[in-house]
């Protein structure tokens, strides 16, 4: 695992910013959720080793992030400020940065333009920051992030001003770093572009660790509220009455379409099983079935309420 | 790497839009300077050149100090691209004396364009100047003795600005004129021993505007040592506490 915490909390003077936290990160993208002061950017900013646990043990690479050159060369951060040297070009920013990750300045040359070319900013780079659109401070952001190729990149926000064809493609490029086997953590509210990237979360609420894990995983224990099935079929009451004898199956009602029947079930799997036995052996013709809180906003919502 | 750190932070600082300001108030020195003569009728070159120098630039190297040394961390703070330099692999320790090296620079050069363009105006030209050289080595002391001092207090403090510019002109011109030993708190009394300006005479508004109303004996050699003392002690203090504490930015961090 790349990052490794274990019982870390950090205060700031009375008021607590995590609590208790546990967890381990490794290669893939994982997702890190919450709402505003849930503690998102705390965690960040003690895995980028700007603050210190106030107590617990966090390591990142093995080692106490804080202040540790080692870690910062295998690192990568984007940070959600949106803060630069105005009177920079892009180009000269970015360069700056690639000098200071410990590249030559041929190499950090080199390397300059190929991160530029990577978040579409190569024939922009040259104007000074001071003019940039957001979209455009949100690349080169991301930019000087993957400059030295780091094992491990962290992203804060990273989706705030890019427009569609922007968050589509730096989804692409974060999957793209995933498959090779870096970490890539990202802290975002936009749920529905999350869900797109990842299926690994990791989920606070005020400053505690709600979930983390496969969302699929996190859903499927949340007894509480059974899940939601509808499905689409000619014959609803031939659909009602084959499924609503089934163990787990906790309510039933029609759709008002008249052509579905919504359900909640618990042990959804068991449930999809006797679904398939269903159309095999009992002829149940059905058109289509969705899982309406089968996604990251119900299990958001969910969690947070409870 | 470390040729990165200190091009940036020399221009930095020697961005025209920040620099030229200094520019035009050692401009007015130098008017000063040449005009002195009508405001004091007995004085000659040399002596219209010390309290010129004495009187204004050594002040405006504290004021250049307190507000380029205050601008090697805290600035970053403020304007938060703080996260860009402290999430990279370079020790904090280093990012700091790097940047501070590079405010002592641009500092010394303030003072020494000062200096010489008061010694222009006093000497009407590029005449003999006897103290010209010694004040430029004093200034560059001041400026390493001022930034780590500054440097401690940008590091420790929040208002950092508004402590140094109380020390700048309240500190360094109240206690050197104060009896007994309090002279040895004041590094501008150290400046003076190692600049050797002589003394302002029986005019009593002059010693107290140079500074000179104590009884400071000290000499060069001790100013040099006691100096390097300074700086190396609070240089240490420095880099200790910038590698052991954090930072963040300004609004995240209140």
């Amino acid at each position: 695992m790349m990052v490794s915490a274990t019982n870390v909390s950090r205060w700031y003077g009375q008021v607590i910013g995590l609590n208790d936290i546990t967890c381990e990160i490794g290669p893939g993208i994982t997702a890190l959720l919450g709402m505003n002061g849930a503690g998102k950017t705390t965690l960040i900013r003690l895995i980028t080793g700007q603050l210190r646990p106030t107590t617990g043990d966090l390591k990142v690479f093995g080692e106490a992030p804080f202040a540790n050159a080692n870690v910062y060369r295998r690192l990568g951060y984007c940070p959600e400020i949106d803060n630069f040297y105005e009177h920079y070009t892009g180009r000269e920013f970015v360069k700056f940065l690639a000098r200071l990750d410990g590249l030559s300045a041929d190499q950090a040359k080199k390397r300059t333009e190929e991160v530029l070319e990577l978040v579409g900013m190569s024939d922009r780079a040259g104007r000074k920051i001071a003019g940039y659109s957001k979209g455009m401070r949100q690349r080169i952001k991301l930019a000087q992030a993957m400059l030295h190729d780091p094992d491990m990149i962290l992203l804060d926000e990273p989706l705030n001003g890019l427009d569609p064809v922007g968050r589509r493609e730096l989804i692409d490029i974060l999957g793209s770093l995933a498959n090779q086997g870096k970490a890539i953590l990202v802290s975002s509210h936009i749920l529905f572009e999350v869900e797109q990237m990842t299926r690994s979360l990791l989920l606070l609420h005020r400053g505690r660790l709600l979930a983390t894990g496969d969302l699929g995983v996190i859903r499927s224990l949340i007894d509480k509220h059974p899940h939601q099935i509808r499905i689409e079929t000619d014959d609803p009451r031939k659909a009602a009455a084959l499924l609503a004898p089934l163990p787990n199956v906790v309510s039933m009602r029609f759709d008002r379409s008249g052509d579905a029947i919504q359900l909640e079930v618990r042990e959804p799997d068991s449930f999809y099983d006797a679904l398939s036995l269903a159309v095999l052996e009992q002829g149940l013709s059905i058109r289509g079935f969705s899982s309406p809180d089968n996604n990251l906003e119900s299990v958001f919502k969910y969690l947070v309420e409870a | 790497m470390e040729g990165a750190i200190f091009s940036q932070a020399i221009r930095e600082y020697f961005r025209p839009r920040r620099f030229l300001p200094w520019v035009f108030l050692a401009v007015i020195c130098m008017v000063i300077a040449m005009q002195w003569k009508s405001l004091q009728v007995d004085a000659d070159s040399a002596e219209s050149y010390t309290k010129v120098s004495s009187i204004f630039v050594f002040h405006i190297l504290a004021l250049a100090s307190a507000i380029f040394t205050t601008a090697i961390i805290s600035q970053e703070v403020e304007q938060k691209t703080i996260v860009y330099l402290l999430t990279r692999p370079v020790p904090r320790w280093k990012l700091l004396l790097i940047r501070y090296v590079a405010s002592v620079i641009v500092v010394s050069t303030v003072g020494i364009l000062c200096t010489v363009l008061s010694s222009v105006g006093a000497y009407h030209g590029w005449g003999s100047n006897p103290l010209l050289l010694k004040d430029c080595i004093a200034l560059i002391v001041g400026a390493f003795a001022y930034g780590a001092l500054f440097l401690v207090v940008s590091l420790m403090f929040n208002r950092a600005m508004i402590i140094c510019l109380l020390f700048a002109f309240g500190w360094e011109t109240a206690v050197p004129n104060m009896p007994g030993q309090m002279y040895l708190v004041s590094i501008y009394s150290y400046l003076q021993g190692i600049a050797e300006h002589p003394s302002a005479g029986a005019n009593k508004l002059l010693s107290l505007l140079t500074a000179s109303n104590g009884d400071n004996v000290l000499s060069a050699s001790t100013s040099y040592m006691a100096m390097t003392g300074f700086v190396a002690v609070l240089l240490g203090l420095a880099s200790w506490w910038f590698t052991n504490f954090e930072y963040l930015p300004r609004e995240d961090a209140e």
